[in-house]
């Protein structure tokens, strides 16, 4: 049975059976692609970006900065785009009709029809996406970093990415994903968008985002999931590494404070653009594809610095709420009230003067300084296992620092052929 | 110093609270989050906008929690051992002083 993504598409694998793929890329020019392309590359072949079947050719990038809409209508808010510079268009001897091979490190990946070669005004890409021009945006700055010529076309997945330990058991692509979903017997799944290690606001999010979805089901059975969609990515120095992301995230189900019937950890290659709005138009696509019925939306969702108000995320979902099919869930900020001695919604408690607020950075600034924080805080298996990660991946720390940035283990790797 | 509106929470470890304990000083810890220990030092705009130009990980938590963060931990060492030094919370513009 077909199963249908963002927009009312099918969701089709883009992924050659190895035997054809060796026939196929015989003789083609070969293209070496960096980790962003390559992420995009395999988001596109496994249906993540359903309904794109390749990088956007003009119409479709024009469309979507300018009408949030790929160029048939259907709602899609950030561009997709594949970058040459015009010396590498003209050494590749790229033009319209060929066909490439993508290569990563070093290894056959995609075959890359090319549609179309064009330019486009990264300034004015800027402003429409990320509503500034400013290079200290960081998804201008990615933007600006692109070389100038834009190539459109179609991708197929010659060669399967070799995902890594720890991250293998993560990776659930769409199809795979609706199955489980389905063994699971979950009638609703609300997305946990997430890049931090778990504390307690992050698991009372969850757990209100469950409850607001579960609204009017049956309680005879589970019959609703929260699925942790890591965002894994360019990494910053001072982000909490990988590792310790996806493996403390799916510790709140193996000690117990989710379970496995209504808890399940994931991973998406996605380089964040930090585009706010725009980027939770994204994530409810993306989450769409994944065979998810809700999705959670807190402050400034997605955002940076000052770039968007608090609301401005929920105010674009609801202006094309009826062209997405997936429910947004908002949540309010979870807090610690030390007179009702738990953690409580900022909907619900009326201590005010008493409220700690607390955020993912000061959690960050407790273990920098070598403090464990209490169980109501932040929970002790979280805590051991962000430790034992800085051991075991982070060279000593939990959080990316340029060794960590030299020599990590890559998420993913391209097998020779 | 004017007292600020920018705190930085320098958390109390068991190391930490020894030497407090040690000075007398252990009257000086709040307790925060659940009964973590915590000594918290007041910058003002400048300071603040000193900080954050000076050490570039830290981090002023807008959002949610209005205090400066993420300083490295030997820099939070060093306004520990101030704060020791002078027996008082006081102590930003004498460690800013340095740099």
């Amino acid at each position: 049975m077909s199963e249908t993504g963002h927009g009312g598409k099918e969701i089709k694998e883009r992924i050659m059976e190895p035997s054809e793929a060796a026939k196929r890329i015989k003789g083609l020019t070969e293209v070496p692609i960096r980790s962003q392309i390559a992420n995009e590359v395999i988001d596109i072949s496994y249906g993540f970006f359903t309904p794109l079947e390749g990088f956007m050719g003009k119409a479709d990038v024009d469309s979507v900065c300018k009408n949030m809409k790929l160029a048939d209508g259907t709602v899609w808010s950030i561009p997709i785009l594949f970058d040459l510079s015009e010396g590498e268009v003209a050494d590749y001897g790229v033009k319209e009709g060929v066909s490439l091979l993508l290569t990563y490190g070093g290894n056959p990946m995609a075959i890359f029809e090319v549609e179309e070669i064009f330019d486009y005004d990264k300034k004015a890409m800027c402003q429409d996406v990320y509503g500034t021009d400013e290079d200290k945006h960081p998804g201008c700055a990615r933007t600006y970093e692109y070389k100038d010529k834009f190539i459109g076309g179609k991708i197929t997945l010659v060669n399967r990415p070799k995902i890594n330990p720890p991250y293998d058991p993560y990776f659930i692509p769409p199809l795979e994903m609706r199955k489980a979903f389905k063994e699971k017997g979950w009638e609703r799944v609300v997305a946990h968008q997430t890049r931090n290690v778990p504390h307690t606001g992050h698991e009372w999010l969850m757990k209100g985002a469950w409850f607001q979805s579960y609204a009017e089901l049956t309680i005879e059975k589970p019959l609703v999931g929260v699925l942790v969609n890591a965002i894994i990515g360019a990494k910053r120095k001072g982000d909490y590494i990988d590792e310790a992301i996806i493996l403390t995230q799916d510790e709140l189900r193996k000690s117990g404070y989710f379970g496995d019937h209504n808890h399940l950890t994931s991973l998406t290659f996605w380089d964040m653009r930090y585009a706010g709005p725009r980027e939770a138009i994204f994530h409810a696509m993306l989450r769409t594809n994944l065979g998810l019925s809700h999705h959670m939306y807190g402050r400034d969702h997605a955002g940076v610095g000052t770039y968007y108000g608090a609301y401005d995320a929920h105010h674009l979902l609801a202006s094309v709420q009826d062209d997405l099919d997936i429910t947004p869930v908002y949540s309010m900020n979870w807090l610690f009230c030390p007179h009702c001695g738990e953690i409580t919604s900022e909907g619900l408690c009326n201590h005010r003067d008493e409220w700690q607020k607390f955020s993912g950075t000061l959690i960050r600034s407790i273990v920098q300084d070598g403090v464990k924080p209490p169980r109501l805080i932040f929970r002790p298996e979280v805590f051991d296992l962000v430790l034992e990660c800085a051991d075991k991946y982070g060279f000593g720390s939990p959080f990316v620092t340029d060794e960590y940035l030299e020599k990590r283990i890559p998420v993913f790797e391209i097998p020779p052929m | 110093m004017a007292k600020g509106k920018y705190p930085i929470n320098i958390w109390v470890n068991e190391e930490r609270y020894e030497k407090l304990q040690k000075a007398g000083l252990s009257g000086m810890c709040e307790e925060m989050l659940a009964g973590l220990k915590v000594i918290r030092v007041y910058a003002n705009d400048p300071q603040r906008d000193k900080i954050l130009k000076v050490f570039p990980t830290a981090k002023f938590d807008s959002a949610t929690t209005k205090s400066i963060e993420l300083l490295p931990r030997d820099v939070k060492d060093k306004i520990f051992s101030v704060v020791i030094d002078k027996e008082s919370v006081d102590i930003l513009d004498d460690f800013l002083s340095a740099y």
